[in-house]
Order: structure tokens, then C-alpha cells, then sequence
């Protein structure tokens, strides 16, 4: 079994797709809900508990989700950016020294 | 419709006209009447009781009844079932520099305009740990029902409610504010025989929509099809918020929008909303939810899953269950209870737990995950959210969400009260 990861879930629209294929990492969304699409961003526990402690307002939602909740939308927009710079999911590192 | 309500009683309404309740507001001054300001809280629950809303209450309960919701789940009479205590709380020195004695005639204000008249009957202490025990099953104060009867102050008024003053009801609220018998008048005037109510504090998506469908189709059952006999009300509860929950003004424009959109026939679909502080009192509070909407006059009342719960203090089917416990009769509203729906990819639509086949390839949508897609300003497909009500959560947080549509500190603090107190002239 894979081990598990904490992700940050960034639901993708038109625009955000465009930037993801412009990227060529399209491939890398799910999709979840009738069509639509998520990038699942994985954190360690580690990266997890900084996250949270970054970000107060910010959960864990082990109930349904099972993914790092209730970040504001510019932290995500911000998490998004650094994907399509870095042409990887693997970025969290590089947020949390940011 | 006749005008009975929940324990077989006629609607409560203890609201003097206005040429009346000005020349008694000048008796009680020139009487030197003790006046007491309310909060908010307390307001709330001045302007439920004087209309009805809480019918067969006519004002706070004395202590014998809230020993009875208590230990019975009925009234002090033993046969009116209610489920969660209404009490006016009040600190021990502001009961002493008041002055106030049992028998005493006072006037509540708020925010400082005269409000209402409170006979007060009985004055009592109680125990708070045991109340919180009996009413939510637990005495952790991280349950916030439990939290706000920790909260109160330590003695109580009992007595009845005569509302002087009306509450203006402030916009976007105004056109959904109907009291118990204008509420029966528009069923009439709908034509309808059967109300179902939905009980919400949410914004829909189509799991919710799905379940009002479902709900109507089988309470419909083998009435008349040559007009609409019945209909859906979507009665939306705005109360305290916690922050992260959606505001009021999206909850209830949101509702709306099913109806005016055409996802419901709007000769099916009534939104409007009632003013309640949620306890999150799960199963305790799906029997008070029961009484509520009876008192609106609807026949019918879904509870879905976990209904009115919160955290994991309750099992997601005891609201459910509980209705099997009230005895025969207690109730003059039939509950419909609901599973819980999904997206499946296979029959391709919003479906139900208890119909589709394909629960290994479900695609379940909890509110969280609505919530998060919502939050990235992203709009989710149409099968699982209404584009007009996405477009209409995003018009609400820029015009009263201070640019969220969820409860953030700045709400809290800064947003319109949904209703206000004018001088009384
Ligand atoms: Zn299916």
C-alpha cells in the first residue's frame, strides 16, 4: 500500500487546466465529481503539521475528505503557481521556506 | 388551515397593537417599572416565543418545565412533548441591582428601545452539568450547545412574553420573514394540503435538491395531479454563526434561487426562514425541529443523516430513532427520513443510498468538499451545483460577506443584524 500522503486538494477550472496543459501536466489532475477535476498536492506529515501551524484557520478533515481544508484562496492560488513553475507536485518544500 | 399547533393547541401570538402596547409602554414608566436590557440571544427567543414559533409557549420556562424537557422530554404538563430548555438567563448581581422579585412586571429593552413585557413567575438556579448531560448527552464544552449552557449566568426567569414591539426585518431577510399564520395564510392561498419542510442552514447543492425531490414525490403519493396539492418549504435557520459556516444572506438568496431557476415549479417552492441560535443538540434537536415547523404548519419534516448533529457526539440515524420513542400522538407532523445521496458515475446522476447498486464506484460530495471546491472560486459541475446559485454565493460574499461567502471574523463583527428594534412611537 502506498503510503499516505495529506494532500492539498486544487479544484482545476478552464483557466487553471489551460495553465496545466501550457505546463504539460495535465495528465496529473483526477477527475473526482461528474467531470470535474482536482490536482491533489501531497504533503508528509511533517509538511502537513506545518501547513497547519502556517495557516490556523486551516484543517485536516479526516472525516470526509481526508485532505488539508479551509486554506484561503490566495494560499492556494500561490501553491498553484508554484506547480506550473516547477513542473511538479512536489513543491511543498519550496512553499513553506517561501 | 386552522390555526392549531404543536401540542393540539391554538398558535400562540402575545403581540399587543401598536396604539396599545405605546399607551401601556407610558403606564409601565409612570409606573416605575424595572427594565432590563437583553442581548441578542434572548431577543431572538422573545420574538419566537410572541409569535408563535414556539407555540404552546407562552414566555420562558419556569423551572418545572425545564426539569421536565429534561428528565421527559414533555413540558411540566407531562404530555406536551419539547425537547430543548427556552430559559431567560440573568447573573445574580444584575438580579440584585434590578431588583426584580417574583410577580414582578418588567420591561425588556434592546438595544436600548422598549421590547417587551415579562411577567415573571419564577425565579431558580440550576444545574448547569446536569442540564448539558440530559439535553446533549455529554458535558464536554467542546459541543456548543453544551458551551452556551455553560454560558448562562446563573439564575433564571420563568414567565410569559408580551411582545410591545416588533422587530423590523432587515433586507436581504425581509421577503422571507413570515410568522406561523402567515405562513398557514400562504399555504392557503398556494392551495397546498401537504407542506413538506426542509430544514437547512446551508447553501443547496444537488444531493439537497435530490432529497426535497424525493421527499416530495413520496409524500405526494396518491393525491390528485390536476394542481399543485403540495409543496416544498425550504425554512432556513438564521441564528449565531460559527465561523467557516456559510452567511445568512447566501444560505436563504441560495434557497430562493431553486424556485426562481426552475429547479423547483415555483407554485411548489416557498423559502423563508425562522430565527433560531442551533444547539446542535442532534436527535434532541430533530424533535424540536418537529415542533417548530408544526407550529408552521407543515405536515411533513425530513431529517436526513447526522441531522443536527455535530462532531461525533451523536449516531448519524438517532435523530431518526428518537421519533420511534416519543409515544403515539406526541407529534402532528410526519417525519420522512433520508439516507444519504451520491454522485455515481455509472447512472451517471445524483442518487440515493437506498437506490443505487453501485456503491463501490460512489462518488459521495460532503459539504467539506462543496465547501473546498467553493472556496478556489472554482464552479463545480451543474449535475452536483446549480450555476446560479455558485454565481449567486460569489455576488453574496463581495455584497455581505466582506468577499467570503463563508463566516470569517469580519462577518461576525461587522455584518447587518437581520432584524433591529426601533423606538417605539
Ligand atoms: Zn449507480
Amino acid at each position: 500500500m502506498a503510503e499516505e500522503t495529506y494532500p492539498i486538494n486544487l479544484w482545476i477550472n478552464e483557466e487553471r487546466l489551460e495553465k496545466l496543459q501550457q505546463a504539460g501536466l495535465s495528465s496529473m489532475c483526477k477527475e473526482v465529481l461528474a467531470g470535474l477535476k482536482v490536482l491533489a498536492v501531497p504533503n508528509t506529515a511533517a509538511q502537513r503539521d506545518k501547513v497547519l501551524k502556517m495557516f490556523p484557520m486551516a484543517k485536516f478533515d479526516t472525516a470526509t475528505t481526508k485532505s488539508i481544508e479551509l486554506l484561503p484562496k490566495a494560499v492556494k492560488d500561490k501553491i498553484f503557481d508554484l506547480v506550473v513553475q516547477k513542473k511538479s507536485l512536489n513543491i511543498m518544500d519550496d512553499f513553506l521556506k517561501s | 388551515m386552522d390555526n392549531i399547533g404543536h401540542g393540539g393547541k391554538e398558535i400562540v401570538e402575545r403581540i399587543l397593537p401598536k396604539s396599545a402596547a405605546i399607551k401601556r409602554l407610558s403606564e409601565l414608566r409612570a409606573a416605575k417599572v424595572k427594565e432590563l436590557p437583553v442581548r441578542l440571544q434572548i431577543a431572538t427567543e422573545v420574538i419566537d416565543i410572541a409569535y408563535g414559533f414556539f407555540s404552546p409557549l407562552e414566555g420562558f420556562m419556569t423551572k418545572a418545565d425545564v426539569e421536565s424537557v429534561c428528565d421527559n422530554m414533555t413540558l411540566a404538563d407531562r404530555k406536551t412533548a419539547w425537547s430543548i430548555p427556552i430559559v431567560f438567563d440573568i447573573s445574580d448581581d444584575d438580579l440584585k441591582k434590578s431588583g426584580i422579585k417574583q410577580y414582578d412586571e418588567v420591561l425588556l429593552t434592546y438595544t436600548g428601545n422598549p421590547f417587551a413585557i415579562f411577567d415573571v413567575t419564577d425565579i431558580f438556579s440550576l444545574d448547569k452539568k446536569e442540564v448539558a448531560m440530559k439535553v446533549y448527552g455529554t458535558t464536554e464544552d467542546k459541543h456548543p450547545g453544551v458551551k452556551r449552557t455553560y454560558q448562562y449566568q446563573d439564575k433564571f426567569l420563568g414567565g410569559k412574553i408580551t411582545l410591545l414591539n416588533p422587530p423590523k426585518i432587515n433586507e436581504p431577510f425581509t421577503r422571507f420573514w413570515l410568522t406561523p399564520k402567515q405562513m398557514r395564510e400562504r399555504f392557503q392561498e398556494k392551495g397546498w394540503e401537504m407542506i413538506i419542510n426542509h430544514q437547512t442552514r446551508n447553501v443547496p447543492h444537488t444531493g439537497h435538491e435530490w432529497l426535497m425531490k424525493g421527499a416530495y414525490l413520496g409524500a405526494y403519493g396518491s393525491m390528485m395531479v390536476d394542481k399543485p396539492r403540495g409543496g416544498v418549504l425550504v425554512n432556513a435557520i438564521i441564528g449565531e454563526k460559527r465561523e467557516g459556516d456559510y452567511i445568512d444572506e447566501a444560505i436563504i438568496l441560495c434557497q430562493e434561487a431553486q424556485g426562481k431557476y426552475g429547479y423547483f415549479r415555483e407554485d411548489i417552492f416557498l423559502t423563508t426562514c425562522s430565527l433560531w441560535d442551533m444547539r446542535y443538540a442532534g436527535p434532541r434537536e430533530a424533535v424540536f425541529h418537529a415542533c417548530l415547523r408544526t407550529n408552521l404548519g407543515c405536515t411533513h419534516h425530513m431529517f436526513g443523516r447526522d441531522h443536527a448533529g455535530v462532531g461525533s457526539y451523536y449516531d448519524p440515524y438517532d435523530a431518526h430513532r428518537i421519533f420511534n420513542k416519543l409515544p403515539d400522538g406526541s407529534l402532528r407532523i410526519k417525519p420522512i427520513f433520508n439516507l444519504d445521496w451520491w454522485f455515481c458515475p455509472v447512472c451517471d446522476e445524483v442518487t440515493y443510498m437506498g437506490l443505487c447498486g453501485h456503491k463501490d464506484k460512489k462518488a459521495s460530495f460532503s459539504g467539506t468538499l462543496i465547501r473546498s471546491i467553493i472556496q478556489d472560486g472554482v464552479k463545480p459541475p451543474r449535475r452536483i451545483f446549480r450555476p446560479e446559485v455558485f454565481d449567486i454565493i460569489m455576488e453574496c460574499a463581495e455584497k455581505y460577506g466582506f468577499g467570503s461567502a463563508f463566516v470569517n471574523e469580519q462577518y461576525l463583527k461587522n455584518r447587518q443584524p437581520v432584524f433591529t428594534i426601533e423606538p417605539l412611537k
